[in-house]
């Protein structure tokens, strides 16, 4: 079942310009729920923006993208912050909590723009958090956290509204190996759940953790298909 | 998301950012503060001169004539105030007593610390021209002038020297060898000054014979309906006294304290152009305070509506979030700004003026939404600028 269907999606920046830059030139690419992909390519490949349009981060320039059967191009800002919030969950490369705010109010927060009642939020933030093992730093600021602490709070908040979607922007990027393969771990686990898991790196060694391998340059696929048969 | 959610997460930034919030205020603090006390003491300063030339009485022209030859010219001239009767409300005579001092008993004005008393000889209009009223007794009344009654008004200094804690009514003072029974006493209206105004006496202005041992009067107060009427009657009388002297025959002087009034308060609206400039420049201290604080957290701000955006706040929400922290700072500023401004103007016009000082309504607001509008116009600026953006813009700023 088809869940994200991009059709000859264009990301272009000053176009027409001398400074054109095409960071996306014609990809279509379709993925089905419950996958586990990563999509790999070397920096300035495009697959950060590619994730950025996939998460709604970003508006393709040229070419339709379809998710869950309804056009997502077409939407406005009401509609698009509502799909961000209940279908996708991001993890970022350099984590991107709120600095002010605690881990408990940093994984609230996606749940209060939904408009959970306070009661349910507690239990919903306390049970992401208990899932990652993080819940006694429930009321630790992001800086007084290690890398990893932060990440599983990102985590957390990404995995806290049920999202069918989870979106890694290279999640171990900023954190040691050992600490990686948790978080590595912790994504597999979410795909065994049934959660559709898409994982963007530079890092082939990172992308053997998924089933599908989708590799980008330039702005243009290059190479989509199973692990097993892809060359890592 | 609901509006309860909105103040909920708003103030759990205020006070998670404290630093920020409490720079923003104090901005807000210190521009209405400035601007409340400085416009407040030239506003008092204003007031207290207005004051001071009203207790002396406005409105008031002292009409000043003699001649070289030593004709008597007091009937024309008071015939002809009273004949300014559509311009004025009263006319007296204002003769001075030549000789010194006055005595109750054994006591003299002689010894009177800050000199003697000044004695007055006047018409029943002379209190509605000097803007004297009666406290207790009864004012020179039109038939002692007729009848050459020895009464006399005493001004509250006065009474207090003489007559300390007792009532002078039907007692007998002695000015000269002359004896004047104590009909009245005037309530004080200059009772801070050394030299004060109520340091004196009248008596009937038919007593100039036996005072002054002429009839003579060279002085009259003429008490005009209004400022332009007394501009009229100053040209009316003038008129009438060039055309009675001239230079070779003798002096005439025509002028009014409005004159001296109106170049005091030139003097302090200059003041109050140089306070109030001086009150702007905080004004717009704390306002670039404010814009300061604001921008320099713009960056920080516009990632963290990034990561709002990513997590699922709509544009809206967040532009409520922003707009309710931002009036929330500004307000508690305000009030704030307004109090230490209050109690800074009743401690200046405390220290400065001895007065009580309290500050223009108009102006507390004027300054309150000033700092308010730029307040909240900066606090939301990284909201409504950030939240436009694509969210991955957003979360790229550095």
């Amino acid at each position: 079942m088809k869940l994200i269907e991009l059709d000859n999606v264009y990301k272009i920046y000053n176009e027409d310009m001398e400074n054109e830059v095409r960071a996306l030139n014609g990809v279509s690419l379709t993925i089905d729920r419950g996958e586990f992909v990563a999509i790999i390519g070397p920096s300035g490949s495009g697959k950060s923006t590619l994730m950025n349009i996939i998460g709604c981060l970003d508006t393709p320039t040229y070419g339709d993208y379809f998710l869950d059967g309804q056009l997502v191009n077409e939407m406005d800002d009401r509609e698009l912050s509502k799909i961000r919030n209940r279908e996708v969950g991001f993890i970022f490369q350099s984590f991107h909590l709120i600095p002010a705010l605690n881990a408990y109010e940093n994984v609230e927060l996606p749940l209060i723009y939904q408009g959970v009642r306070a009661d349910k939020r507690e239990e919903m933030v306390f049970e992401a958090l208990e899932k990652l093992g993080i819940a006694e730093r429930a009321y630790h600021k992001p800086t007084e956290m290690s890398g990893g602490q932060q990440q599983r709070v990102a985590i957390a908040r990404a995995i806290v509204t049920r999202a069918p979607i989870i979106l890694a922007d290279e999640p171990t990027g900023a954190l040691d190996s050992k600490t990686g393969e948790t978080v590595l771990g912790i994504l597999r686990g979410l795909h065994k759940e049934g959660t559709t898991v898409i994982l963007i790196t530079h890092d082939s060694r990172i992308a053997s953790a998924a089933e599908r391998i989708i590799r980008i340059s330039d702005g243009v696929i290059v190479q989509d298909c199973p692990r097993e048969e892809a060359e890592l | 998301m609901n509006i309860g959610q909105s103040f909920k997460m708003a103030f759990k930034s205020i006070f998670s950012n404290k630093v920020r919030s409490i720079l923003t205020m104090l901005g807000i603090i210190i521009g209405v503060a400035a601007v409340i006390i400085m416009v407040s003491i030239v506003e008092g300063s204003n007031k207290q001169i207005r004051d001071y030339y009203e207790s002396m009485g406005t409105n008031k022209i002292n009409v000043y004539a003699y001649k070289w030859n030593g004709e008597d010219i007091t009937d024309e001239l008071y015939e002809y105030c009273l004949s300014l009767d559509e311009l004025i409300l009263g006319v007296t005579p204002n003769a001075y007593y030549w000789g010194r001092g006055m005595r109750y008993k054994t006591v003299s004005t002689d010894n009177m610390e800050y000199g003697e008393p000044q004695i007055y000889m006047g018409s029943d209009q002379f209190s509605l021209c000097n803007n004297f009223e009666i406290e207790y007794g009864r004012d020179i009344s039109y038939l002692d002038v007729k009848n050459y009654n020895q009464v006399v008004v005493l001004g509250a200094r006065l009474k207090e020297y003489l007559f300390p804690y007792r009532d002078p009514i039907g007692e007998i003072v002695t000015i000269g060898e002359y004896p004047f029974e104590v009909i009245g006493v005037y309530k004080a209206k200059d009772p801070n000054s050394t030299w004060s105004m109520d340091n004196m006496a009248v008596v009937p202005y038919t007593m100039v014979r036996l005072l002054n041992k002429t009839t003579r009067i060279e002085e009259f107060v003429v008490k005009a309906r209004s400022k332009k009427d007394t501009t009229e009657a100053i040209t009316r009388l003038t008129g009438f006294l060039s055309g009675l002297i001239d230079q070779n025959s003798g002096y005439y002087s025509v002028y009014s304290q409005n004159q001296w009034m109106e170049q005091d308060e030139k003097a302090t609206r200059m003041m109050s152009l140089v306070l109030g400039g001086i009150a702007g420049i905080s004004l717009l201290v704390g306002g670039i305070g404010i814009m300061n604080i604001m921008l320099v957290t713009v960056k920080e701000r516009t990632r963290e509506i990034g990561i709002r955006k990513a997590v699922g706040g709509s544009r809206k929400s967040i532009i409520i979030q922003f707009l309710i922290e931002s009036s929330v700072i500004c307000a508690i500023g305000g009030i704030l700004g307004v109090t230490v401004g209050y109690l800074g103007t009743l401690v200046a016009g405390k220290l400065i003026m001895d007065i009580v000082l309290t500050p223009s309504v108009t102006m507390t607001i004027g300054a309150v939404a000033f700092s308010v509008v730029l307040g909240v116009g900066f606090g939301m600026y990284p909201a409504i600028k950030a939240s436009g953006l694509q969210p991955v813009e957003a979360l790229r700023a550095e």
